[in-house]
């Protein structure tokens, strides 16, 4: 009874993984869906299979002896021609699944991917045709196929939304192209899916479904230049940003910086994650990134900057976070 | 048959040594237990333990140094500058061309030898090893900042040079005693200790290889004294010099250089070409290699704790690029900012920016904390 009981319990366990933001099982796109239904197919005819060899060696342990067990046609049909038949259909039926979804489509939304150690650049084009960059985030509408560019700025990264699609690597010098389309709205998580150096395991992101009228008004939103802080706290941040210098890597559309080495931080708070989906997004989180972000993320790019007090990084905090 | 034979005289012969050593060692300790051992620095060694001492110290410092590289560049800068820590920190024991041994010095045991006289039967690595390590038993300390080989150098560049200098030779060269250097506030000795490396408001720096600090902001000014006298920022020339200041003096001194416009100095000496490399770096950074624009802080609108660089020496700034490559200035929380970008330049990165700022000639420094303005040619 009790080993029941723990096996039931392991069983639930181990099944809650296979819900949530980043599993292969719930998917949110047809792309993500057609690789689903190929697992199951191949976990039940495995199953299958498994169980008719263990039939038959059950059966030859046994003490009866059975005549055709032993004919050369079993070997010759079960051990040659059934595998020949049944990994070939598989092989029929996995191709197309990995051309991940090369189909033309003019109507097609563009967005351009590049792989950063350690993180995300993502860049849509703007109504007016000017590209709109932003970070660790990709929000899509529903409904509408999706054509990504996946490059990467210096080694082999791979993007991989296990809930919307394969995974494709991203490879210097070269453009991948990715197609996929979100059948409901939704988060789902991405992550980089080659080890690409240090911070690998903490590069990932999240895309965001949003039906069609909320992805143009986000759109919108993300072509428009930062806001200007309204409270004394957050135009002190502001200050700071600026004469701290760290505009010479990060851009802030609006002012002055204008630095293309890290994330752009035009809209920074409207994002659901920081440091490509390590931390939270909130003030606090932004604040102890600064100071501190060299031991969350260990060997990312951006130096330590221990130089604030607790009262300048709540200034910066407060304007970084009122960005949205 | 015969070999093991010969076993027991082996062993009698074993324990009979290790009987003598025993008795030797207990021999010298009951001697240091009774006392009776003179220890008093006024009286001399007898002259056989004075041999052994001398001979233990040369095969020490011999073996020791063997692995010592030796750097190819040996020049007068070095020699100058070198000549500025001697001043302060070696003559007061040593003694100097014109500069008797101290009173105090003078009655250590071993006495302080006369460096002129005693450099030369040295090697470069033998002096390099001796400065930077320091002698037990005798009165000669280590180099305070065990990471900068570099200033160890400046010191064997400048015992190198000393056998030749006479007394006005030194002078001329310590700025001791002499009125030119002096000028800034002759009555304030901290100034005067300053200026003799540093320059004033009409004298450039002694040597290429320090800074300017003339125009640098306050806080800038007072924060590096503060990081180097409580060693964040290391430095065996400038860690005793800032630890002797209280934070007054620190912020005396501040106020007084950050009021200054930089004094004239020689014309720049690299090409046009480097100065322009440089300059691009400056404004606008390598965005492809991750190297961030130099002038986002260091320019007219970065914080006043980050030092402005235009005017200052290209060897100085090359000489401090290198340093914070090797994490030597990770110390500090601005060191530790600048560190990770030193190490994306690469050395002719480094000699370009150097050489840029190097070139700027008419930055106008203002007093106090604001912003500065600076001409880009």
């Amino acid at each position: 009874m009790t080993t029941a009981r723990v096996l039931i319990a392991g069983i639930a366990l181990s099944m809650a993984g296979c819900s949530g933001v980043q599993s292969v099982l719930s998917p949110a796109g047809a792309e993500a869906g057609r690789i689903a239904a190929f697992f199951w197919v191949l976990v039940g005819g495995g199953g299958i299979i498994l169980a008719a060899v263990i039939a038959l060696t059950g059966l030859a342990l046994g003490r009866r002896r059975h005549r055709w067990l032993q004919s050369e046609s079993l070997v010759l049909w079960g051990g040659l021609a059934f595998p020949t038949v049944v990994l070939s259909g598989l092989l029929v039926f996995s191709l197309p699944l990995m051309r991940a979804g090369a189909v033309a489509d003019r109507q097609a939304l563009r967005i351009e991917v590049v792989g950063e150690r350690w993180w995300w650049r993502v860049v849509y084009s703007g109504t007016d045709g000017r590209p709109v960059e932003l970070a660790n985030e990709l929000v899509i509408p529903v409904g509408r196929s999706v054509e990504i560019a996946l490059r990467s700025a210096d080694v082999i990264h791979s993007f991989w939304v296990p809930r919307l699609a394969g995974k494709l690597d991203m490879i210097p010098g070269r453009t991948n192209s990715l197609r996929l389309v979100a059948d409901q709205p939704g988060i789902s998580r991405g992550q980089c899916a080659e080890y690409c150096g240090g911070a690998h395991a903490l590069m990932s992101f999240h895309v965001v479904a949003l039906e069609p009228a909320a992805f143009e008004a986000w759109l919108a939103r993300q072509a428009a230049p930062a806001m200007t802080p309204s409270e004394p706290q957050a135009e002190a941040g502001r200050a700071l940003f600026i004469a701290s210098g760290c505009g010479a890597c990060h851009t802030v559309r609006g002012t002055g910086a204008a630095g293309r080495i890290g994330p752009d931080l035009t809209h920074l708070g409207s994002r659901h994650s920081l440091a490509a989906a390590t931390l939270p997004n909130d003030a606090p989180s932004i604040a102890r990134w600064i100071r501190d972000n060299q031991h969350i993320k260990p060997e990312n790019l951006m130096p330590p900057f221990a130089i604030f007090s607790a009262a300048e990084l709540d200034q910066l905090a407060a304007y970084l976070a009122g960005l949205k | 048959m015969a070999a093991a034979a010969r076993w027991p005289a082996f062993g009698r012969a074993a324990v009979c040594l290790a009987v003598a050593v025993l008795v030797v060692a207990g021999a010298g300790f009951l001697f240091a237990l009774s006392g009776l051992y003179d220890i008093a620095a006024g009286r001399e060694h007898l002259a056989p333990t004075r041999q052994f001492l001398e001979l233990a110290k040369r095969r020490s410092v011999a073996v020791h140094s063997v692995f010592v590289e030796v750097p190819r560049r040996d020049d007068d800068d070095l020699v100058r500058l070198g000549a500025g820590h001697f001043a302060s920190g070696c003559a007061p024991c040593h003694g100097a061309p014109g500069v008797p041994v101290g009173p105090i010095a003078r009655r250590m045991q071993p006495a302080p030898p006369d460096l002129a006289q005693i450099a030369p039967t040295w090697s470069s690595k033998e002096l390099f090893w001796i400065v930077k390590n320091g002698l037990k038993y005798t009165g000669m300390p280590a180099w305070p900042a065990p990471q900068r080989d570099d200033e160890v150098w400046m010191v064997v560049a400048f015992l190198r040079a000393l056998p030749s200098l006479d007394a006005a030779g030194y002078r001329a060269m310590t700025g001791r005693g002499q009125s030119g250097l002096a000028r800034l506030d002759s009555h304030d000795p901290a100034v005067r200790n300053c200026a003799r490396c540093h320059g004033d408001a009409s004298a450039a720096p002694v040597s290429p290889l320090v800074p300017s600090l003339n125009g640098q902001s306050v806080s800038y000014l007072a924060l590096s004294l503060a990081n180097f006298a409580e060693g964040r920022r290391p430095s065996g020339i400038m860690q005793p010099i800032a630890a002797a200041f209280d934070t007054t003096d620190r912020g005396r001194l501040a106020e007084i250089y950050s009021t200054l416009t930089p004094a004239a100095r020689a014309a720049p000496t690299a090409t046009d070409a480097q100065i322009e490399r440089g300059h691009r770096i400056a404004i606008a950074g390598v965005p492809g290699r991750g190297i961030p624009p130099c002038l986002t802080c260091h320019g007219g609108g970065g914080l006043a704790t980050y030092p402005r660089l235009a005017g200052q020496s290209a060897a100085y700034l090359a000489g401090q690029l290198r340093l914070l490559r090797l994490g030597t200035r990770a110390g500090t929380p601005q060191g530790a900012i600048m560190t990770p970008i030193a190490r994306l330049l690469a050395p002719d990165d480094i000699e370009a920016v150097a050489a840029y700022f190097d070139s700027l000639r008419d930055a106008a420094p203002d007093s106090g904390d604001g912003p500065r303005r600076l001409r880009v040619p």
